[in-house]
């Protein structure tokens, strides 16, 4: 009885916060909306994508595919249903379970093949499957071929997108306080090993594609309705990067880490979008900055092994270099004539994503937050550990 | 009825006969150990019990069933587990993790009530941990539960793996060099141990070993491989004085 | 799907997978030693297309350029242009991009590889000409046009009997010509000009007619003059790299390098020294396909993501052949080349990338070691 009320109580809760969420940003514009939507989107398929990659360990980079399958399955619908049907205020979560349920036979059929294959022919193979949905998307005519199919009724559901993210991390997180989840992180850690105290294996990893991929399914149908318009642009292989980009940022595995990479990831570059744009020149003295900056803390993250304070020294030593470097710079280069053509801050977006992905491998392999889940357990740890190194320093 | 058995199991890798017709019976409560040369055959044997690798002829019998061919899940959930030569523990997951994985074989509670975090799966969760904790203390690894295995001692390792197969509550638990890479002491403890766990567990152990004199104190039984062919079988006693085995370990001339 | 075309849209293919056979021989070789799929090799592709391009502006076939006549040096030139673009790059992302993981796990090289292959696309938008699509003039290769082969030649008596309409047409023209003279315009004819040019029109229709029947049958095959030169230069550098692999003390310590990391670096070889050595290899050998593919192949755009679509079909060929197979790359290869065009065939023109990974996909299921491969048992 009193598990009942606390649940419905935080079930409640996290209702609330979201219709207050929509409420309290109504009198913003619809650039703001859209953005607060996405973001939501994207948490849901960073956190969906790190079950599949993270959690379970097969690495997948076709995720943009079940996004987009749940979206087009979505558009197919609004086209089919009658339009009074489809102005009833259930219609859209409706459509979101059924595209959740399209995108999840999806995700069951991917799952097959990750039976056989492991690492990087994984990759591959669901990389080629959402080249092949991709493909098909553009050539149908039912499917609207490279236009695309708008979607009725347009509408911006952000409750219910920042809802799904909240529903997909806390499916998550259970998942990873039973002994079920602890299967699903023994398939990443051993095969061989889990089959042998009894995991079957091939449930574990075709159920986490199935879960992975209908979260991101219902993304994909609340995006259709929230922008009235799928297009197979809109699911390129770019948006399967980005995702990936989320969950290796946060650490895979961690799923407070893909929701925090994938806010951040989305909120900066979008950012970068505004952006003044710059010069060539400019942009190379950034580069020559971030070279030096990158070698200077691999090495001291690889071979030095001072006390914490004196590496972190050294590292916002190396980083005040560099924009020393880039305040030299960037007038000489600036001025150099073939080096003088603008650069607009979008062309950058993901410029950006391919630059965290590769220094984070070199830097930070296991991402933000390794592993970690936050908790008041962890901060506590990890602030003791601080205090450990700090009384380990000698005077 | 023997609780396991094998009858004439031959497995060949290409032109490599690994095991050549093999056959052996264990009955309930048996100590028996698995010895011979480095290439002998022994852990392909046990890849062939947990069903690994598929014997290429001969059959497996376990509890009066068939069970050559069987997936490995399967064999587990029948009641055989295993420890690894080269550990195979799951690294990132802390010692109480590991052997919670061991223990999932007995769970009943669904996917989904565990998805949704219900009481039921929420109750089951907390026994495992709680039997899991026990199982580890019994191993005498309480005090690394929540350390991550692969910050682990090596001959804490090798326990742990025995304490991760024995929560699948195996009838038969096979036991692939526990011994190796231990000191005289640790070596002692685990003598201990495995009595402890054969008798208040009533479990059959099936184990490899290279310390000769840790097999012979420990086995009543022994069965000896070279080059995949049984060469000897009995009591330690009588394999201490076969001129096979000696043969086969020190060279011709010892014999 | 008239069979009559198959033969051509299969040398086609096989031109094709000559390209495709070049650029799996990276992929094979760096998986070889390695153990790594170099994601980027695609994008070190593009880059030697625009080596080439460069090197075409610089000889005077730029935007800018009057030069018409081009000459085999000028395609020499352009090879070793693309070729040294390509090494170069393969040395700088093998350094800095894949030394430093090398110790990591593998999927953090694969991260790796996919950032760099991103940040070469998008970054090229930025550094590389704007990202504008360009163009290797057709000027730049003295080869051009096409020889004819009759793999079955039409009707010959119908022919025959077509060509003795021909004196009749000629002086239908005549007439016609000669009517013209006296005729206000083209447009607006007398009646008895109007009947002239029904005659000849009739008459040439007829001819038309009876000449596409005697053809019917026919079967011709073009080989485009350039495409017979990229083959033969790509079965002369596959015949050095043969060489090179099997026969020189190089190719001994990169065969023993990728049966066992460790192992040859005891017994003395560099291993750093070959795996860069293997790098530059395929990834010259990627440069010359790519000028290749851009200068033969005509109408072809090339722009940073110009590498994606070849070397994903390029990987798949290497798998298909089994993957660190080397006679297995070339056999993928061509097969892929043909396979593509044996879709465009069927008319399916849209799905011709799609068959790549639906191909890739069906090998990894069900013969992961590829056709010349073998697979390996996990030991336990």
């Amino acid at each position: 009885m009193i598990f009942a009320s606390r649940r419905a109580l935080s079930i409640c809760i996290a209702i609330a916060l979201c219709v207050l969420l929509q409420a309290g940003i109504r009198s913003f514009s619809d650039y703001v909306h859209t953005l607060i939507m996405l973001a939501g989107l994207y948490v849901t398929l960073a956190v969906s994508l790190n079950l599949i990659n993270g959690i379970t360990g097969q690495f997948s980079i076709g995720h943009a595919a079940f996004y987009q399958v749940g979206a087009y399955t979505a558009g197919v619908l609004a086209a089919k249903v009658h339009p009074a049907v489809s102005q009833l205020i259930w219609y859209v979560p409706l459509a979101m379970i059924l595209s959740a349920v399209a995108a999840a036979i999806a995700g069951f059929v991917v799952g097959l093949p990750s039976l056989r294959l492991k690492g990087d022919y994984l990759a591959i193979v669901t990389m080629g499957f959402g080249q092949i949905i991709s493909i098909i998307a553009r050539n149908q005519e039912a499917l609207g071929k490279a236009y695309g199919i708008s979607v009725n009724p347009k509408q911006q559901m952000i409750w219910l997108v920042w809802l799904l993210a909240v529903i997909c991390i806390a499916v998550s997180r259970n998942l990873l306080k039973n002994v079920h989840g602890l299967t699903f992180l023994a398939v990443r850690e051993d095969e061989v090993a889990s089959s042998a105290m009894g995991v079957n294996v091939t449930r574990v990893k075709v159920t986490a594609f199935v879960l992975g991929s209908a979260f991101a399914g219902a993304a994909g149908a609340l995006f259709a309705h929230g922008v009235g318009f799928v297009s197979p642009d809109a699911f390129a292989m770019d948006v399967s990067f980005i995702i990936l980009t989320m969950v290796v940022l946060g650490g895979t595995g961690s799923i407070t880490g893909s929701t925090i990479a994938a806010v951040l990831l989305f909120y900066i570059p979008e950012k970068m979008r505004d952006l003044t744009s710059m010069k060539v020149g400019m942009l190379l003295s950034i580069v020559i900055a971030l070279v030096f900056v990158v070698a200077v803390v691999k090495r001291v993250l690889d071979h030095y092994h001072g006390t914490l304070l004196k590496k972190a020294g050294i590292i916002v030593g190396s980083i005040l270099v560099g924009l020393a470097i880039i305040s030299v710079l960037k007038k000489p280069l600036s001025s150099v004539p073939a080096l003088g053509t603008i650069v607009e801050g979008s062309k950058m977006r993901m410029v950006v994503f391919a630059v965290t992905l590769v220094i984070l491998m070199l830097l930070r392999p296991q991402g933000m937050f390794a592993q970690h889940e936050f908790s008041w357990r962890w901060l506590q740890s990890l602030l003791q550990r601080f205090k450990r190194k700090k009384v380990g320093v000698p005077a | 009825m023997s609780l396991l058995k094998l009858d004439c199991a031959t497995i060949k890798f290409g032109g490599l006969v690994a095991v050549n017709s093999v056959s052996f019976a264990l009955e309930t409560g048996d100590l028996f150990g698995l010895i011979g040369p480095n290439g002998a055959g022994k852990t392909t044997c046990f890849n062939i019990i947990t069903g690994i690798y598929a014997p290429t002829s001969g059959s497996i019998w376990f509890n009066g069933a068939d069970i050559t061919g069987t997936p490995v899940n399967k064999i587990a959930q029948l009641g055989i587990c295993r420890t690894f030569q080269n550990i195979r523990l799951f690294k990132a997951l802390t010692s109480l993790e590991n052997v919670m994985v061991g223990s999932y074989l007995r769970h009943k509670s669904t996917l989904a009530s565990a998805l949704c975090h219900l009481p039921p799966a929420i109750r089951e969760s907390q026994e495992l941990r709680e039997e899991s904790m026990r199982l580890l203390t019994a191993l005498e690894l309480d005090e690394v539960a929540d350390v991550r295995s692969a910050d682990l001692s090596y001959g804490m390792q090798r326990r742990l793996e025995i304490a991760r197969a024995m929560a699948t509550q195996p009838k038969l638990l096979l036991l692939d060099e526990p011994a190796a890479g231990m000191n005289p002491q640790e070596k002692e403890q685990l003598n201990r141990m495995v009595r402890k766990i054969r008798d208040e567990h009533s479990m059959t152990v099936l184990l490899i070993e290279h310390d000769m004199r840790f097999v012979m104190s420990l086995c009543e039984r022994i069965l000896v491989l070279d080059h995949g062919e049984e060469i000897a079988q009995g009591p330690p006693a009588d394999i201490k004085n076969d001129p096979k085995v000696i043969a086969a370990y020190l060279g011709e001339d010892h014999a | 799907m008239d069979p009559r075309t198959l033969p051509q849209q299969i040398v086609n293919g096989v031109l094709l997978g000559t390209i495709y056979a070049l650029i799996a021989l990276g992929y094979t070789m760096v998986y070889g030693v390695l153990k790594l799929i170099n994601f980027a090799h695609g994008e070190v592709f593009m880059l030697g297309a625009y080596g080439a391009l460069f090197t075409s502006w610089m000889l005077g076939f730029g935007p800018e350029g009057t030069r018409t006549q081009s000459s085999p040096v000028v395609l020499l030139l352009m090879l070793l242009g693309a070729m040294t673009v390509c090494g170069l790059a393969a040395v700088i992302i093998e350094r800095f991009g894949y030394r430093p993981l090398r110790n990591s796990p593998r999927i953090a090289s694969l991260i790796t590889a996919i950032g760099l292959s991103l940040l070469l696309q998008y970054g090229g938008q930025i550094f590389i000409l704007n990202g504008s699509p360009q163009t290797i003039k057709a000027e730049a290769n003295p080869y051009r046009g096409e020889i004819p082969i009759s793999l079955r030649a039409g009707d010959k008596v119908a022919l025959a009997d077509a060509e003795k309409l021909q004196p009749g047409i000629e002086i239908a023209r005549a007439a016609f010509v000669e009517q013209l003279k006296h005729e206000k315009s083209e447009f607006d004819l007398s009646p008895k000009g109007e009947a002239i040019k029904k005659v000849r029109d009739d008459l040439e229709q007829t001819y038309t007619d009876k000449v596409n029947k005697a053809n019917e049958k026919a079967v011709n095959v073009l080989l485009p003059k350039g495409g017979l030169l990229m083959l033969g230069a790509t079965l002369v550098i596959m015949a050095c790299l043969w060489f090179l692999v099997k026969h020189t003390r190089k190719g001994r310590a990169m065969r023993a390098v990728s049966h066992d990391f460790q192992a040859s670096s005891l017994m003395g070889v560099n291993v750093d020294s070959i795996v860069t050595f293997t790098f530059i290899l395929g990834s010259v050998l990627a440069g010359a396909g790519a000028m290749m593919y851009a200068t033969f192949l005509p109408g072809t755009k090339i722009d940073t993501f110009f590498g994606m679509a070849p070397g994903l079909k390029a990987f798949t060929a290497a798998v298909l052949g089994g993957i660190g197979n080397i006679p297995g790359a070339v056999l993928g290869g061509l097969l892929m080349g043909v396979a593509e065009n044996l879709v465009v065939w069927a008319g399916y023109d849209n799905y011709r990338d799609a068959i790549a990974f639906v191909i890739l996909i069906v090998v990894l299921l069900f013969r992961p070691g590829g056709i010349l491969g073998s697979s390996k048992v996990e030991k336990v």
